[in-house]
Parts: structure tokens; C-alpha cells; sequence
């Protein structure tokens, strides 16, 4: 099957750091991929480079056949690529629901006059990570672990949603937030067939969700397959040593 | 379907706030003397400047410092094209109008880039440029001299001016609350509460911002080319930094990025200023009392606290 997104050779350079160097990697239609990788390791910079927040100093970024290099970001959003951040963001000054809506006008002209499956959708995602209640809140007032959900369901409220990229969805968050996260997530790979590239170092969670996952280390990939197997690779046990997988 | 999806309770909200300032508003030239009826025409020009600037700077967060300059332009640009091309004033007002548009657009697309603090400095040395362009072409200006232009009507009746207004500032009003709510108004505010999330998420930034930019120069610009058909004489004075800092004033005192926070905070500003005018200098001096002590009591100005307490009576109701 021909791939959805492929990054090749991927550079990125900071003054003296090599956040990527030479990072290869490929995502299938209605794959959902692991990214895993020690601290620093530039799984960031990758999610960055792959959305238009950085341009790479060489490779090149192909998504549905089409080049995003010196695509803005906002440009990429468009293409059906979305992302969320490590460090939670969210429009604080709107309501919940106001987060949800802007995520669906964001697509473009072509959606400001379908405001009734606006809503709709907007209904549903908020019944189904339980935020209903505080729909008329502003973001800001949320706890940690439901800004965490609603910066992920944001993306949700676009139909042309091919491709998300999650950097660390998981990180610091309950149990019930999580497993609410791992089920939208699931839901919506399993009935609209999106990718998903999910960077996390929750191994329990992975394990669940992911087809396979990719292990970068000081700037490239330097394993990949199912979770199993890629905890056999020396690299990667020297990397983790000492560290439980769940 | 409910509200808060489709946003009509904002909408109703506002409505409800402004309806019975308008009417009082309307109601003015009955209880009032020539002269308060004169101080309360500037209010509105204030409000209309005022609420322009709010689009920009509580809005969509970007901090500019020029929003004078614009009805400078407005003003002088009407000014001029009937002074020099002999225009009549339904062809004047809207070409000041548009020259400031343009020229905010020009401004939008300069500091693109810019946030915070470089923003306000380059607005504010834009804003500089205007000032001291209008005062050294003297030879076309009159600079200090002063320009003389027409007045907007032969007669002298201020409730004619005032109604003018009144109906010039409801309809710029009316124009913003719509904008605001429409897809641009959500985008403003995402900008201003997060512009990397905003772009990431398909928002094109860029065209929003110089978007915001062009019409909000073009509603001051609106604001200054009525201004300048009611005082009849333009001096550049209307485009120095105090009147800046006087719409800044209005707009925290009455909250900023609240919808109402220009119509609520210009008039208290103008009239406090007006009357505190006699203390010569020190009128800023007692003003900037004013506004930290109101800035450290209400924290975010009137409107806001309004509904703050607004919304701490409500839930008392429902459960008495
Ligand atoms: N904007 C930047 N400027 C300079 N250096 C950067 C920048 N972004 C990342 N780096 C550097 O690139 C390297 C990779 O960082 P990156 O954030 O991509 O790692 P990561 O794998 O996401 O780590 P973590 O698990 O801690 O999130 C680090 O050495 C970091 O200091
Ligand atoms: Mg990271």
C-alpha cells in the first residue's frame, strides 16, 4: 500500500545540535505508529518539522504525494495533517466548546456555513470525553488532564482529518483521562481510518494501541517494528536499561 | 439546538447590555445644555477610535500603537481632496476612509512578524512618521496653522452632530459585533490566546492579522473623517501619542477585549478629562491615579466586573 506520510532523510540543525539527522520514516493509511525515544532524542523536532513549525536544512516531508516542504503550517493543517503539543495548548480565553468550533472554522471558508454539523460534532465530542458540563467554561479553568482531552479532541472536529501527530498525549495524566484519550484515538482509527503517529513514552498504552512503533535516538530512527521487537534491539536496551515494559 | 454551540447567548448578552446605553444615549439632547451635548459628540468619535483599537489590541492581542494616526489620515485625507481636488464631502469621507484602510493595511503588513513590545514600538514609530508628516508639510497641511474644512451641515444645531454620531458609532458597533462573531472574530481571538495552535490548526495567521488591521484602520479612519467635518479645523494634534494613550485609558477602564468595554469606558475617560482639563498638566497626572487604582480594584476593568457580578447573582436565583 503506498504510504501517507514519508519523511526522508530529515535534517535539522541548532547551531550546534543535531535534533535530526537523517530521520526516515514512513506511516501507511489507518496506521497508528509509536514514536518512542529517550529525552532529547528529537521526537519533537520531528513532529515540528513534519507540521511546517520548522523547516528542515535538508530531506524532504511527503504526504499524500505531495511535498510539504516550505508549506506554513496552517497549509499543512489544511492537507488533513494535524498535530497536538507536548505541552498542552489551547485557545484558554474560549469556552470548550468554542475550542471545538474554532478547530472545525479553522479548515476554511468552505466550512463557516455548515454550522449544524458544526455543532453536531462538536455535541458529540463533547459527550464522549465528558465535557459537556463545562462546555461554557473558559479552557484555562480545566485541569491539567482535560485540557491534555480536549487539546486531542480538537482535532477531531475535522472531517479531512487523514493524519494526527500526538506528541505525548499521555504524559502526566489520570488513568480515566488516559483511557478516554486511547478510545477517541482508537474510535476514530478504527471508523474513519485515520493515521495516527503517537509519540509517548507510556509503554502500557503503546502497546495497546500501537500497529508498530519507530525508536529514535540522537537524531534517527535506529529501530522499528512491533513493541517486542524493538525492545530486543541492543541500542534500544541500553537506551531503557533498567526500565520496566510493561 | 443549544447556544453556546451556535453562539447566540453572546450575542443576546451584548444586545441586551447596549440596547439601554443607546436609548439613554439617544435621550441625551432632551436633559442636556449645548455644551455637554458637544462633550458627549467626542465621546462618540472616542468610542468609535476606541472600539477599533479593541479589535486590535483585545482581540486579536496585538498591541499596536497607531490607532490615532488612522484618524489623523481619515481626517486629513477627507480634508485635502476637498481643500486641493475640490471633492464634495460624500466623496471625501469615504476616500479618507479608505486611505486609512489601505495605510492599515500597509501597518499590518510591516509588523507581521512582530509581537509584544516590538509591535508597540514599531506602531509607535509609524504613528511618529504620521505625526511629523502632518506637521512639517505645512505647505500642504497648514500643519500647526491648522486646516480649515467644511462642516458636514449648514446649520450649527448640535443635535444634529450629536445624532450624526450617535448613529455613526451604533452602526460601527453594530458592524464589529457582527464581526466578532462571524469565523474572522473566533480566528482574532485565537490568535490572541495562542497564534502557533492557531496556525497549526489551519488558521492562515497572517491574512487574519492584516485583515484586522485593515479594518480597523478603516473604522478610525471613519471615526476621524466625521471628526474632521464637525471641529472644521484638523491641527496634527489628533494624531499625537496622547490621544494613543487616551484611547488606551477608555478601553482598560472599561475592559479590554470585552465587547462593550469601549462604550462603557470612553464616556466616564472624556468627561473626567474634559472637566479635569482646567488642571492644565496635571489632568494626566490625576488620570493615571485613576486608572491604577481602578486597575488594581477591578482588575480588568468595568465590563468585566460587571459580569463577574453578574453571574454571581444568577446561580442564587436558580437555587433560592
Ligand atoms: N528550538 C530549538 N533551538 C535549539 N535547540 C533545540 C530546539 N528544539 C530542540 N532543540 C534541541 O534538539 C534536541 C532534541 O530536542 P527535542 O525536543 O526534539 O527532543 P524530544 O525527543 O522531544 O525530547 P523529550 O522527550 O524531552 O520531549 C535537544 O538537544 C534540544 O535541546
Ligand atoms: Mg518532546
Amino acid at each position: 500500500m503506498d504510504a501517507l506520510l514519508t519523511t526522508t532523510g530529515l535534517f535539522k540543525r541548532f547551531g550546534g545540535v543535531v535534533a535530526a539527522s537523517g530521520v526516515s520514516l514512513s506511516l501507511r493509511p489507518g496506521e497508528i505508529r509509536g514514536l518512542i525515544g529517550p529525552n532529547g532524542a528529537g521526537k519533537t523536532t520531528l513532529v515540528n518539522l513534519i507540521t511546517g513549525i520548522y523547516g528542515p536544512s535538508g530531506g524532504d516531508i511527503r504526504f499524500r504525494g505531495e511535498s510539504l516542504v516550505g508549506l506554513a503550517p496552517h497549509q499543512i493543517a489544511r492537507r488533513g495533517l494535524l498535530r497536538s503539543f507536548q505541552v498542552c495548548r489551547l485557545f484558554g480565553n474560549l469556552s470548550v466548546a468554542e475550542n471545538l468550533l474554532v478547530a472545525d472554522l479553522a479548515r476554511g471558508a468552505h466550512a463557516f456555513a455548515e454550522t449544524r454539523q458544526r455543532a453536531a460534532r462538536a455535541r458529540e465530542l463533547l459527550d464522549i470525553t465528558n465535557l459537556a458540563r463545562l462546555a461554557d467554561q473558559p479552557a484555562k479553568a480545566l485541569s491539567g488532564g482535560q485540557r491534555a482531552l480536549l487539546q486531542v479532541a480538537c482535532g477531531f472536529m475535522v472531517p479531512e482529518l487523514r493524519c494526527y501527530v500526538l506528541d505525548e498525549p499521555f504524559a502526566g495524566i489520570n488513568p480515566v483521562i488516559k483511557d478516554a484519550i486511547v478510545e477517541l484515538i482508537r474510535q476514530a482509527n478504527e471508523q474513519r481510518g485515520i493515521a495516527f503517529l503517537i509519540v509517548s513514552h507510556e509503554m502500557p498504552v503503546m502497546r495497546r494501541l500501537c500497529h508498530g512503533v519507530s525508536v529514535l535516538m540522537d537524531g534517527h530512527i535506529v529501530s522499528e517494528g512491533t513493541l517486542d521487537e524493538v525492545a530486543a534491539h541492543p541500542q534500544v536496551i541500553a537506551a531503557y536499561l533498567g526500565k520496566s515494559w510493561a | 439546538m443549544p447556544a453556546r454551540l451556535t453562539g447566540h447567548a453572546g450575542a443576546l448578552r451584548d444586545a441586551a447590555f447596549a440596547l439601554p446605553v443607546v436609548l439613554l444615549l439617544a435621550a441625551m439632547p432632551l436633559v442636556t445644555g449645548a455644551y455637554l451635548l458637544h462633550v458627549l459628540t467626542i465621546t462618540l468619535y472616542y468610542v468609535i477610535l476606541a472600539a477599533s483599537w479593541n479589535l486590535l489590541a483585545g482581540y486579536t492581542g496585538q498591541f499596536s500603537l497607531a490607532q490615532q494616526s488612522f484618524a489623523a489620515v481619515g481626517a486629513y485625507g477627507s480634508g485635502l481632496l476637498i481643500k486641493y481636488f475640490a471633492f464634495p464631502l460624500w466623496a471625501s469621507i469615504p476616500c479618507g476612509v479608505v486611505a486609512a484602510a489601505l495605510l492599515g493595511w500597509l501597518l499590518g503588513r510591516m509588523v507581521l512578524r512582530m509581537h509584544t513590545i516590538y509591535l508597540a514600538i514599531a506602531t509607535w514609530a509609524f504613528a511618529e512618521t504620521i505625526h511629523i508628516v502632518l506637521t512639517a508639510a505645512y505647505q500642504i497641511t497648514r500643519g500647526e496653522l491648522g486646516l480649515s474644512v467644511p462642516a458636514l451641515y449648514s446649520n450649527v444645531r448640535p443635535e444634529a452632530y450629536y445624532y450624526t454620531f450617535l448613529g455613526l458609532a451604533s452602526a460601527s458597533l453594530l458592524l464589529m459585533h457582527l464581526l466578532i462573531r462571524s469565523p474572522l472574530g473566533y480566528f482574532m481571538r485565537a490568535i490572541r490566546d495562542d497564534e502557533l495552535r492557531a496556525e497549526s490548526m489551519g488558521i492562515d495567521t497572517t491574512r487574519v492579522k492584516v485583515m484586522v488591521f485593515t479594518l480597523s484602520s478603516a473604522f478610525a479612519g471613519l471615526a476621524g473623517a466625521f471628526y474632521a467635518h464637525y471641529t472644521i479645523v484638523l491641527s496634527p494634534q489628533m494624531a499625537d501619542f496622547g490621544e494613543m494613550a487616551k484611547l488606551i485609558i477608555m478601553v482598560v477602564v472599561g475592559g479590554l477585549g470585552s465587547f462593550m468595554g469601549p462604550l462603557i469606558g470612553a464616556p466616564p475617560v472624556q468627561i473626567a478629562m474634559t472637566y479635569l482639563a482646567r488642571y492644565g498638566e496635571w489632568d494626566m497626572v490625576i488620570f493615571a491615579l485613576i486608572v491604577i487604582v481602578l486597575m488594581r480594584t477591578t482588575i480588568g476593568g468595568i465590563v468585566p466586573l460587571a459580569g463577574r457580578a453578574w453571574s454571581r447573582l444568577r446561580p442564587r436565583r436558580g437555587t433560592a
